[in-house]
């Protein structure tokens, strides 16, 4: 008989982030490592209805929570998100997860005033997957580096100072030539589209969804959480809700075990189980899904 | 990995009974071992007939010979409370707590706080180690709460474009406070919240505000009745002497640049959009 693996429990502490899955698994691209599996024809978590993010917003205000989250699948794929984003930033700091591939000009015109105008920080975070051309479109598609970059490079000369959200996918496939620095190649990568003070975030890779999950999983065990401070791991300070309910992580979302609450934010606040390999992945990587 | 815990535990709203009462205090963070513009504050304070003195902490890092900034502390009648550096070095941690997540923020946080380690005397963070996480006090009628980075956590960052009003709201609630004062970020702020709440980033004297002045900042305020004015006050100081000083410790040239040029040079990635615009990288 197999032993039964003894789950740990993280302390939940404070809502400080919500996290909104709003396109929920609907993306305009098929990315070859999306630990969510996102695509244009995954409709598992569906687009959430406005009414819904709205009813959310204010009782993440009512609860005190300090910043919130956009995040899918492709949050512009969303018909009211330009509204919804900014309403949501009448009350809260705001940040976008976005491949890019939808902001044109008039978007990005839109996202310069709706930034302007709001006391709080917008961020808008652009993913790209490589500093290579190649690399970078065997993983998110063919023609997306052109498009990311130039996407980028609408919001910097708006300056929105945008975020580039790199994974560690180079490494995961060829870890024997990943380079030393690989911020250098990047601020190197903007540099040359005019680029000054580019912001970037690299971010390791999940092996989960769309990759293989490893043979021999690691996972948290009791004895790792003694003594180890809980705030580090982000369950105890976010949510994120999607169009069936709140999860404990924007990692986790969509996955059964993760559900914790199917309407309100305020029975979400709970000690959640670190019983999936990501969360050895957050551990011990210090991962945040947030900006800082 | 052993970690220690940030987290502060401030709803307890019992404690402000037996709070002294002034009516003008003095408030500064962030002295990052720049010990000579503390000097500088310090004899500012002399003219300036304020009741209390208050401090809220990270006193060292950054700077140079950090004994000589606890020992100035120590050696006034100026009131101190922890900040996640004087956690991590009393504790005898590895790193600073500062709560980055970018590794370039966290490279050079290492060498600052691997220096300040170094060079921090036994008997200094065994006086770290005494030190309150919150201090409360009355100013005329309004019931003030200090403290590092925010009411529930020593390493919180509240940015002015990253604090939600409600948010403010609730640790004045939680707490049972009128004002809230903190420090943590380097970048000042005041906010005035309805039904007479108020919340003040004081600033930090360590390094400048990442707006090309190399002078530093400190914070006046003063109440009578239920009407409080916040003032940010610049201090200039002999920062070519700090500058000679952090060279001859070999401190990081990026450090330097800071202190001479005005603009933050490091630990820039964890500054939110608005406050990023604002400073040259």
């Amino acid at each position: 008989m197999m032993a039964t693996r003894e789950i740990p429990k993280v302390a939940f502490h404070d809502l400080e982030t919500l996290w909104v899955q709003i396109s929920g698994t609907l993306c305009n691209l098929r990315c070859t490592h999306c630990f969510i599996s996102c695509a244009p024809d995954n409709h598992d978590l569906p687009m959430m209805q406005t009414e819904k993010i709205i009813g959310y917003l204010k009782e993440a205000e009512q609860l005190g929570v300090k910043d919130i989250y956009f995040t899918g699948g492709e949050p512009f794929l969303h018909k009211d998100f330009l509204s919804i984003l900014e309403l949501t930033l009448q009350k809260f700091p705001a940040s976008i997860l976005t491949n890019g591939l939808l902001i044109n000009e008039d978007r990005a015109d839109k996202l310069a005033r709706i930034a302007q105008h709001s006391h709080y920080s917008l961020e808008i975070r652009v993913s790209l997957d490589d500093y290579e051309e190649t690399r970078n479109d065997s993983v998110r598609g063919l023609g997306t580096y052109r498009k990311v970059l130039a996407a980028y490079k609408r919001l910097w000369e708006r300056g929105l100072l945008p975020i580039l959200a790199v994974t560690e996918i180079r490494e995961y496939h060829s870890p024997d030539d990943s380079p030393l620095n690989a911020f250098e190649k990047y601020v190197e990568l903007l540099g040359s589209l005019g680029v000054l003070r580019p912001r970037i975030k690299i971010i390791p890779v999940l092996e989960m969804g769309m990759l293989p999950i490893p043979d021999s999983p690691r996972y948290v065990t009791p004895q790792m959480m003694m003594g180890f401070d809980h705030s580090l791991l982000q369950c105890s300070t976010s949510r994120i809700v999607a169009d069936d309910g709140i999860y404990s992580c924007p990692i986790l979302v969509n996955e059964e075990q993760a559900l914790i609450g199917d309407s309100t934010l305020s029975e979400s606040l709970v000690d959640c189980d670190l019983y999936h390999t990501a969360c050895t992945t957050c551990y011990t990587t210090g991962m945040t899904c947030k900006n800082y | 990995m052993v970690k220690h815990s940030q987290s502060n535990e401030t709803r307890e709203q019992g404690k402000w009974g037996d709070a002294p009462t002034y009516n003008r205090v003095i408030l500064f963070g962030g002295v990052y071992s720049n010990y000579i513009s503390l000097e500088y504050l310090l004899k500012e304070c002399q003219k300036m007939d304020a009741e209390a003195i208050f401090c809220l902490g990270d006193i060292g890092g950054f700077g140079p010979h950090p004994n000589r900034s606890y020992e100035h502390l120590q050696d006034t009648k100026v009131t101190t409370l922890a900040g996640n550096y004087d956690l991590s070095l009393s504790q005898g941690l590895d790193d600073c707590g500062c709560g980055y997540t970018d590794p370039r923020d966290n490279h050079f946080a290492q060498i600052s706080y691997d220096y300040t380690f170094q060079n921090t005397s036994q008997p200094n963070k065994d006086w770290l180690i005494t030190l309150p996480r919150l201090i409360r006090f009355r100013l005329a009628d309004l019931k003030v709460l200090l403290c590092h980075g925010s009411p529930r956590r020593t390493n919180e960052f509240l940015w002015d474009s990253s604090s939600p009003d409600h948010l403010l709201h609730r640790f004045l609630e939680d707490s049972g406070a009128d004002v809230l004062c903190f420090t943590h970020t380097g970048l000042k702020w005041y906010r005035r919240l309805t039904g007479n709440r108020h919340t003040v980033n004081v600033g930090v004297i360590g390094r400048p505000e990442n707006d090309g002045t190399p002078n530093v900042w400190f914070t006046l305020l003063e109440a009578r009745e239920q009407d409080l004015k916040c003032f940010f006050l610049p201090l200039d100081y002999n920062h070519s002497r700090l500058i000679d000083e952090m060279k001859k410790e070999h401190l990081p040239s990026e450090f330097i640049e800071t202190i001479q040029t005005g603009w933050w040079t490091t630990c820039t990635e964890i500054m939110p959009f608005k406050e990023r615009l604002r400073g040259r990288f």
